[in-house]
């Protein structure tokens, strides 16, 4: 709606940036914008951080914390195995649920732009973020009484004969993880995804296929390489926030579907905090060379508009 | 705007069905779970499991009894309101910078502004408790909480706007500087009403994360309970259905807002050409 | 539509979703307000079955003190939430050796059990435990009790468990369920491995603790984040064996499962002994005698007992069981020998908790 009014009508080239330039709103205006962000990230993050970095470097005895500065924390996480297993254990579960995600979502966007009319849209998308309006922990207890034993799968498959026994396959193990944690965050890739392909100039695609493409050639050689940058934006905004999951893996997971989520929050209940920071923080360093690489991908694109 | 492609292939037809199809499919994966939780509200059965042993409607009942969770709708409400309001102006503020200064370090800023949201919350929770407590020697409390929940909520209020002031025609503003307003007047009669949308959807997207936010809330809120907290601790004991009961009625009431956010405008609409042709 | 009328619909809906968010706000301290009108309003920090939502709405009106519970899922949660919160809590429950370590640490105030008329009800037992003396004081209002053993579902099970090491059986793989406290299970594992003092292992004891819930592992199905997990995966079949407290039994039958019996292992096994303290920062301390002599009155406790299953300390809620038909039951949960109590490994903090969570992260992580 409003959104295509104002949006200037020569596209954007894709990943392009369009630099303000000509009007200032004076010159100590400029910057003055920043001051209440500095105040709280600086505050409020940045001084936390810090000191949680500190934290790392220090020592918890009896339930509190020593400042005694030792490299120890650093040193237990790469001497034991465990934590690099259960790392890379999260790592391949939030690209599977990633993907998974995204695998769902896409098609389903491409539905959305393609096929139904543009005042319709809306309600389509907001159904698609509805669910965000219950509970996380009550979404994903509901998965359990769908995969668990006594749930939905099972009753069904039993109910058509197919099963005489309940099969508990479903839960309890990575398969599970991953179905629920693409469940969690389809919602932002479906509207990371509709934000590029609504944007997308569907004449090259006509013209594409008036020359003889086949639609999937077409979708394939014109559509995916311009909407790349939409693609890595769904993927940042899916997989990042996975990497720190871990009520879902604790809850349907069981004892096989740990994530390193989970180990750093029993450091943190067990009131280990310096141990918990340095755990945390090595998360945190992947997340930031991520986020560094794929910084172009930060720009949202105006998809949140009502 | 014409979207509408004519039919070109003949397996066109096919394709338009296969893609329907899915689409169907996506919602049935998205409202089974969020069907069962509002079907498990109206069983008599107090696990909030299968197998339904009968119709209810006492655990709204005991919903409106209970005074836990007056409390912690109240609470979050009002941690919401707060958050909502700050992350709004301070993320609204910096778009614009962000946007439009002649920063040397735009993608650094943007990188460092977009982390609260991407690291994980348990961070922000604890490195802003052991801050708090430790050196400000400050009691954990609904503020603290709120402080918290608005690092992780204004980043997002910051992309949006960003988004909107990125798409953003300038010569409109020109125009403005042009004809003689000076920069307050173009914020509040050109820029204000071209961005409302994008702020508008920020502060909706702040209020949204701010009401089932956990992890953060769970290390900063001290001695209150917020819902997301009450339903942990409840499901921690013994779900009830209540809880569902619960989530029920807030799925309705959000139900309820967004039709009236889509109904309204025409009403007034309606409403101010009714006033008008009398 | 046109861009005037979109923008102007739009910031008629922004007032008024701002009006209605004020309206919000505004009726949240009515209500609070309405509720402090009748009472003062004492902060629990507890675990939820230490009350009933009727109980305490009994209480607020005999007493005038309306509690409102705030839940914690472990002792070291709760400690470090008292620290952190200073006066926002009135009275915080804590387990066995829990206690001494809030009072040495200056969270807690010991007071005069005998002032309480209710601490006649108890057991005498109870009120003399030796780790919760504090001159002639005591630390906390003993509340209730439990060992932490097997329950398995016979139709699966045929031998019973009655030892640590028959979980390590591989035709129970993946049919485990227990519960996520570190720590709690590595004291567990120091019991089945013959450690001095499961709280306190050395660095030997620990490995062979270690070793002993890797070999565990892979029959474990679930780390359930709360112990009403474990019940519903007994209840469900999922699992056939748990490792809970007592009364789960009921608990399973309850929730529509099966016949699910106990067994003691003879290696011995760890147990909780909880109580009520009194928070040092708090505002309210005058209360808590008036609080706790209500809350603690037989019929409640007897009550508590039928819902939530496992031994308390009140006397006199055992002899109204009884009279009420449940004696059996009481007595199939030891309600009647809080000696037994004396005989488990109670639960503490533990010497060196980094070494713990370490154990059990090693062992749990992939």
């Amino acid at each position: 709606m409003a959104n295509a009014e104002v949006t200037p009508s020569v596209p954007d080239p894709p990943g392009g940036r369009k630099t303000a330039r000509g009007l200032s709103l004076g010159r100590l205006g400029q910057y003055g914008g920043f001051l209440p962000a500095i105040v709280l990230f600086g505050l409020f993050f940045a001084a936390p951080l810090g000191l949680i970095v500190a934290y790392s470097f220090w020592q918890v005895v009896d339930y509190n914390v020593v400042h005694d500065w030792t490299l120890d924390n650093y040193r237990y996480f790469f001497s034991v195995s465990t934590y690099a297993k259960t790392f890379w254990a999260t790592i391949w579960v939030s690209v599977a649920a990633t993907a998974l995600a995204i695998g769902i979502a896409f098609p389903f966007a491409y539905w959305l732009v393609r096929y139904i009319p543009k005042r319709l849209q809306k309600v389509f998308l907001i159904l698609v973020i509805l669910p965000f309006w219950t509970s996380y922990l009550l979404r994903v207890y509901a998965w359990l009484n769908i995969l668990g034993p006594e749930g939905a799968i099972n009753r069904f498959l039993h109910w058509i004969h197919l099963t005489s026994q309940p099969v508990s396959f479903f839960l309890y193990d990575r398969p599970a993880v991953i179905l629920v944690l693409a469940y969690l965050y389809f919602p932002f890739a479906a509207l990371t995804l509709y934000a590029s392909l609504e944007r997308f100039d569907w004449d090259q695609f006509k013209a594409a296929m008036d020359l003889g493409a086949t639609p999937f050639t077409a979708v394939r050689k014109i559509l995916l390489p311009q909407i790349r940058p939409g693609i890595t934006t769904s993927v940042i905004f899916v997989f990042i926030p996975i990497l720190g999951e871990y009520l879902t893996p604790q809850l349907v997971g069981g004892a096989k579907g740990v994530m390193i989520g989970n180990l750093i929050a029993n450091f943190f209940v067990g009131a280990q905090y310096t141990r918990g920071a340095a755990a945390a923080l090595l998360i945190t360093a992947l997340i930031v060379v991520l986020l560094i690489v794929f910084r172009r991908s930060l720009e949202v694109r105006d998809a949140y508009a009502p | 705007m014409p979207r509408e492609l004519e039919v070109v292939s003949p397996r066109a037809g096919l394709m338009r069905f296969a893609l329907s199809s899915w689409a169907a499919l996506v919602y049935l994966f998205l409202f089974v779970p969020i069907g069962l939780l509002v079907a498990f509200s109206f069983n008599s059965n107090k696990y909030g499991t299968f197998p339904f042993t009968g119709w209810t409607t006492k655990w709204y009942g005991q919903v409106f009894g209970d005074y836990q969770i007056k409390d912690a709708l109240t609470t979050t409400l009002r941690v919401a309101l707060f958050v909502t309001i700050i992350s709004t102006i301070v993320g609204t503020a910096a778009a614009f910078p962000l946007v439009r200064s002649k920063l040397r370090f735009r993608s650094a800023v943007r990188v460092g502004m977009t982390l609260p949201i991407m690291i994980p919350g348990l961070l922000i929770g604890v490195s802003l408790l052991v801050f708090l407590t430790n050196v400000f020697h400050l009691q954990l409390s609904v503020w603290t909480a709120i402080v918290g929940q608005s690092v992780y909520t204004t980043p997002f209020v910051l992309l949006i706007v960003a988004a909107r002031l990125q798409g953003f025609d300038q010569s409109l503003e020109r125009a403005a500087s042009d004809l003689g307003a000076n920069t307050f007047n173009r914020l509040r009669y050109v820029v204000l009403p071209l961005i409302a949308p994008a702020v508008f959807a920020g502060a909706l997207f702040a209020f949204t994360l701010s009401l089932d936010e956990f992890i953060i809330t769970l290390f900063l809120i001290g001695g209150s309970n917020t819902l997301p907290l009450y339903i942990y601790t409840q499901v921690k004991f013994g779900i009830t259905p209540e809880v569902n009961a619960l989530a029920t009625l807030l799925l309705g009431a959000s139900v309820l807002l967004i039709a009236l956010a889509f109904l309204l405008p025409t009403a007034v609409r309606r409403a101010r050409l009714a006033l008008r042709t009398r | 539509m046109s861009m005037t009328e979109g923008r102007l619909s739009r910031a008629g809906l922004l007032k008024a979703g701002a009006a209605g968010a004020l309206g919000l706000y505004a009726a949240g301290p009515a209500a609070a307000a309405a509720l402090r009108f009748e009472s003062t309003t004492l902060n629990l920090l507890t675990w939820s079955d230490h009350y009933a939502n009727d109980q305490l709405k009994a209480v607020s009106k005999l007493s005038g003190l309306q509690g409102r519970p705030t839940l914690f899922s472990d002792n070291a949660d709760a400690y470090l939430k008292i620290k952190q919160t200073g006066s926002q809590f009135d009275i915080v429950s804590g387990d066995a050796l829990w206690v001494p370590k809030y009072l040495k640490d200056g969270l807690t105030e010991s007071f005069d059990l005998s002032s309480l008329p209710v601490s006649k009800q108890l057991y005498s037992l109870a009120r003399e435990f030796p780790f919760w003396k504090d001159g002639s004081n005591y630390m906390g209002y003993p509340f209730s009790w439990s060992t932490v053993q097997i329950y398995y579902n016979p139709k699966y099970v045929t031998t019973k468990p009655d030892s640590w090491h028959a979980l390590l059986d591989k035709k129970y793989a993946g049919k485990i369920s227990l519960e996520n406290i570190p720590t709690d299970m590595m004291a567990i594992a120091a019991r089945a491995t013959g450690g001095k003092k499961p709280y306190a292992m050395t660095k030997g004891e620990i490995s062979r603790a270690k070793a002993y819930l890797k070999a565990l592992k892979p029959n474990v199905q679930k780390l359930a984040s709360q112990n009403n997990e474990v019940i519903r995966a007994l209840a469900d079949g999922s699992a056939w064996i748990g490792v809970t407290n007592l009364g789960s039994d009921d608990r399973v039958k309850d929730a529509g499962g099966p016949t699910v019996l106990r067994a003691y292992p003879k290696e011995g096994t760890i147990g909780f002994i909880d109580s009520e303290q009194i928070v040092k920062a708090s505002k309210n301390k005058s209360s808590f005698e008036k609080f706790e002599n209500t809350m603690q009155q037989a019929p409640w406790i007897a009550k508590n007992f039928l819902t939530n299953g496992r031994p308390l300390f009140n006397e006199k809620a055992y002899k109204i069981l009884v009279n009420t038909g449940h004696g059996d039951r009481a007595r199939r949960l030891s309600y009647n020998k809080p000696e037994n109590a004396l005989k488990m490994t109670i639960k503490g903090p533990a010497g060196d908790e980094q070494a713990y969570v370490d154990a059990f992260n090693e062992v749990f992580g992939a």
